[in-house]
């Protein structure tokens, strides 16, 4: 094998992407997945496509990659399952409808207008089964999903049709940097070298972090997913809740995707997942409150996938502040998806010394020990995983 | 004084009632009235009169044909069947196999498996280094480092129902809709050979069989205590 040019640790989704734009500007890449492509998040996710309820700091970052996703089909080759059906966050109280309400001013007054506020009425036109009790909601017409795992491994493929590299079982023991090159070891003994170094290693890479000499707080969830039986057609937006974690759609077959936020019990060190049944059960039964006519429908399969999560929720997204030669994109702490092709991007551009063509201030690697996280760095509305 | 154990046998066949037989005072979970779903170490969840709940075991006999429950409690598989002694003890203490599912051909058969699971059971959950079942001819596929290309998705594929394990190329993961696809597939062993190769790579597949979204819901009244991240402060190794 030729000497790559960059290692990029982690075959999820922002690794691939990055994969992807960097190996179509000419530079040798090689990724080193320790599993699968897939094998954690990025191929686990409810598959949210959305600008809907985004941390003020992810709305430019969320509505560049939304155009990108209307277009995936011309980077990727493949649509990925995109489906811009929308997405609709509900209210159920007046209360829960005036803080949706006041979002949408200050989205407004920024300059932004995805976002729009949707009356009860309106709602029931966008899902004619939602329940009674449900008083408005706001609505993100240009939303939709997109299938994890066939969107995953497009950007594989296209990062390798683009000459990239991609080494699966290939989990990395050790980390150094030596004279200029970032020389990775792992425990199959295989070593690798380059001078240019991507941490998209998800929820492990505070881990990669650390090994680098950068100390970066990262815990990790196993948010876990239902799937019903195959349905008749019950709703077409992805749909929110204002008050508790949810997301839910209903795919092309008909099985329809309950998720959000209630987490398993994960092992980083096995990978091993174990759910938490109550918490499935809690899930079941906010879908079943918005959506009555779930009633007979049965759960055919619940998973939970691994998702580094930050202590403000926000990712890791730039150049490392100690090591030369080293990008960290990792910790999008559960709502990652969606931005993936643009933060392939922009780390991209990272590691080819362009300029920050984005504001990255709000996701530095080193804003926990520079006084920790500024004001806004608190999520606005519930971040439903996925 | 020390509490009796728990026992709970999974099925309601000849290997279930044989086994129920040689138990008394077992719990006995049987279709229709009662599904075993899901399965977690000294927890079975179960679905029944509209309801879901947790019974729990100190001993489990599955007399029933459910691999994917087992795969859930961490027993060893092999060549698309549950690995066990010649007294029905899988991989994992305490759990033990009986019918079909331990590979018995017909009712007399599993009658017999039964009776002995059972026995060895209640007898504790000593290990013997009697051989186990299947043969151990097959080492567990390992994941080599490989230049791959990622797969495309692909719908889910299954060999035909053979009684010896098909030879076929390795199983690819499955999308979460194409699995659940697959698992709302009534029980047999086409469903269970496609599913025990998602288990493979993927760890146990859940649940062991479709359970009413309504029933779940019931199980709790009030959102959980908001969990916190796991921590980490690992380090490579």
């Amino acid at each position: 094998m030729t000497d790559p040019d960059i290692l990029i640790v982690g075959g999820g989704l922002h690794g691939l992407s990055a994969a992807l734009h960097l190996a179509r500007a000419g530079r040798r890449v090689r990724v080193l997945e320790a599993r699968q492509v897939g094998a954690q998040a990025s191929g686990y996710s409810a598959g949210g496509v959305r600008t809907l309820g985004r941390h003020p700091a992810e709305v430019p970052l969320a509505l560049e990659a939304i155009e990108r996703w209307h277009d995936i089909a011309n980077l990727v080759g493949d649509d990925c399952g995109f489906r811009p059906v929308g997405q609709v966050r509900v209210a159920e109280t007046e209360a829960e409808l005036a803080q949706l309400a006041e979002r949408v001013e200050r989205l407004r007054a920024a300059g932004w207008m995805h976002e729009a506020l949707a009356d009860a009425e309106t709602v029931r036109q966008l899902l004619p089964a939602v329940a009674p009790h449900v008083v408005g909601g706001i609505v993100a017409r240009r939303d939709g999903f997109a299938s994890p795992l066939r969107t995953t491994r497009a950007f594989g493929c296209a990062a390798m049709a683009a000459g990239a590299t991609v080494i699966e079982g290939a989990r990395v023991a050790t980390l150094e940097r030596r004279a200029g090159l970032w020389c990775l070891r792992t425990h199959g003994g295989e070593t690798h070298a380059a001078p240019l170094l991507l941490n998209a290693a998800g929820a492990w890479g505070g881990r990669i972090a650390r090994a680098a000499g950068e100390p970066i707080p990262l815990g990790f969830n196993a948010f876990q997913m239902l799937l019903t039986d195959a349905l008749p057609p019950l709703l077409t937006p992805v749909v929110g809740a204002a008050g508790r974690p949810l997301s839910f759609k209903q795919s092309d077959s008909g099985h329809v995707m309950i998720g959000g936020g209630h987490k398993g019990q994960a092992d980083l060190d096995t990978g091993e997942i174990h759910l938490d049944v109550p918490r499935l059960a809690y899930s079941a039964r906010t879908a079943l409150d918005l959506f009555p006519a779930l009633r007979e429908a049965r759960i055919a399969h619940a998973w939970a996938g691994i998702e580094g999560v930050t202590p403000d929720e926000l990712p890791v997204i730039g150049r490392s502040a100690v090591a030369d030669g080293l990008v960290h994109a990792f910790g999008f702490s559960g709502h990652g998806f969606a931005l993936a092709p643009i933060v392939g991007a922009i780390v991209a551009g990272l590691l080819l010394d362009g300029p920050e063509t984005h504001a990255l201030t709000a996701f530095a690697p080193d804003r926990f020990t520079l006084g920790g996280p500024a004001r806004e760095t608190r999520s606005a509305l519930l971040q439903p995983a996925g | 004084m020390t509490a009796k154990p728990c026992i709970v046998i999974v099925g309601g066949g000849p290997a279930g009632r044989a086994a129920l037989a040689a138990l008394p005072g077992a719990v006995q979970i049987a279709r229709p009235e009662a599904t075993a779903w899901h399965a977690e170490p000294r927890r079975l969840w179960v679905e029944g009169d509209g309801r879901v709940w947790a019974e729990p075991f100190d001993g489990l006999l599955v007399c029933a044909d459910e691999p994917l429950l087992l795969a859930a409690l961490g027993c060893a598989i092999r060549d698309g069947r549950v690995v066990a002694d010649p007294e029905g003890r899988t991989s994992v203490p305490g759990v033990s196999v009986a019918g079909r599912v331990a590979g018995a051909a017909n009712s007399r058969e599993a009658e017999r498996q039964a009776t002995i699971a059972a026995r060895a059971l209640a007898a504790g959950p000593a290990y013997t280094n009697a051989p186990m079942i299947p043969p151990a001819k097959t080492a567990p596929a390992k994941t080599a480092p490989a230049k791959t290309a990622p797969a495309k998705t692909a719908p889910a594929k299954t060999a035909p129902a053979k009684t010896a394990p098909a030879k076929t190329a390795p199983a690819l993961r499955l999308d979460p809709v194409d699995l659940a696809a697959l698992l709302e597939r009534p029980t047999g062993p086409e469903r269970h050979r496609a599913a025990l190769a998602q288990c493979a790579i993927l760890g146990a597949v859940v649940p062991a069989r479709p359970v009413g979204l309504a029933a779940l819901a019931g199980l709790v009244a009030t959102m959980p205590e908001a969990a916190p991240p796991q921590t980490d402060t690992g380090a490579l190794a």
